[in-house]
């Protein structure tokens, strides 16, 4: 029952953002000295375009609690965990059948250092570099009345992490460009190890109302849209490369957000519009997001 | 006589207000370009000793902020507050009494 690629990268890249800005990743902006930004997102994946016979289908649906701190204006920690809960139908020979599990992800913890900051009126261009490591916290052993849930299906990894990457943003008044690019080098647990993954990131967001700005704070309405280019290497089993894994996924990603001084509303929708798989590795449907995010 | 115990009262919470108003500052913000960072700004200013309120507009880039009666607020103290909440403090102005 080879689950491929797609099982996990989908999760795995979950937006650790807190502030305003891209909801499918990183961006620059500041997270105040001693503030708290908190965050949660709503997700829903499908994942049923299967080239085996043996019409997997994939559905994720989770949440993904983000906890930012400013240590100072320039440093920025953050804590990702995801709750989730994984059920994959498939046809085995003889029979149809569904396993799934739910729980806590792997939690991310990691710093971002604001390196290069240019303030202008009603602007700011910066760059923050960002580093840290995803925790082996799920379980990676869960089991089901047909044994063991195969590696990519498990709610963790069983590894520790690490991972690197940089975000740059301008952000103006009317619009916000941010881009990102990231490494996570995947680490061998139980045997397994999931290929290492590179992404690009991209984010335009457009502020559609109000069209003309007044006094004060007034809430912005963004229209978004977002790009993802994901290479994902090959998993490992017992040291051997799996062919039915790895591969690119470009998302493009149309969205909304609603943003005021205290909070932000948001919703965005990850589609596939090119994937390069390898072999039989499962491709994505959608990734649904919705979430908010709260200053205190 | 309504109307003389009126302009007493108008007078009086004029005069009242004027008392107890405190020195305001009008501070010029480089960088600020979204309504969720104006948060950080408001708590790291209202975070300084003597400071009452703190009101930002967005597209003048600036910040007014209006202490206590008795108390003021110096340059420094600003520009450390601002750069606290991730900005550039470019313009620092007190308001004529």
């Amino acid at each position: 029952m080879r689950l491929g690629l797609k099982v996990l990268s989908g999760i795995l890249t979950i937006a650790s953002a807190a502030h305003a800005g891209p909801q499918t990743f990183n961006s620059a902006l500041p997270v105040a000295k001693g503030q708290f930004i908190f965050r949660e997102q709503l997700l829903f994946k499908k994942a049923s375009d299967d080239p085996s016979i043996q019409n997997r289908n994939l559905n994720v649906i989770g949440s993904v609690s983000v906890l930012a701190y400013g240590i100072t204006s320039d440093l920025a920690v953050f804590g990702v965990l995801p709750y989730l809960n994984k059920r994959l139908d498939v046809t085995t020979p003889g029979r149809r059948v569904t396993r799934d599990t739910n729980g806590i992800g792997d939690m991310r913890l990691f710093g971002r250092y604001t390196a290069y900051q240019k303030d202008m009126p009603g602007k700011s261009f910066r760059i923050a570099p960002f580093a840290g490591v995803e925790l082996p916290t799920g379980d990676d052993n869960a089991t089901d009345s047909l044994g063991v849930l195969p590696a990519p299906l498990q709610l963790g990894s069983g590894s520790w992490d690490p991972f690197v990457g940089v975000a740059i943003t301008y952000q103006t008044l009317d619009y916000e460009i941010d881009l990102s690019a990231s490494y996570k080098a995947n680490t061998a647990a139980n045997g397994f190890e999931f290929g290492d993954q590179a992404r690009l990131d991209a984010s335009l967001q457009y502020r559609l109302w109000p069209r003309d700005l007044g006094g004060g704070v007034p809430g912005f309405l963004y229209g978004v849209l977002e790009g993802n280019l994901i290479y994902q290497d090959q998993n490992k089993i017992g040291g051997i490369a799996d062919v039915n894994s790895g591969g690119t996924t470009l998302y493009i990603a149309p969205g909304l957000q609603y943003v005021t001084k205290r909070w932000v509303l948001e919703a965005i929708v990850q589609l596939p519009a090119l994937q390069k798989l390898n072999g039989t590795a499962l491709g994505d449907d959608f990734i649904f997001r919705s979430g908010f995010r709260m200053n205190f | 006589m309504r109307m003389i115990f009126t302009t007493v009262f108008v007078l009086a919470l004029t005069i009242s207000q004027t008392a107890f108003a405190g020195q305001t500052y009008s501070l010029q913000v480089d960088g600020l370009a979204c309504p969720f960072c104006a948060y950080g700004i408001e708590k790291q200013l209202l975070s300084v000793d003597g400071v009452q309120d703190v009101v930002v507009d967005l597209n003048a880039g600036s910040v007014q902020v209006t202490m206590q009666d008795g108390s003021t607020l110096n340059q420094a103290t600003a520009k450390q507050a601002v750069k606290d909440a991730g900005f550039t403090l470019k313009g620092f102005n007190r308001a004529p009494e």
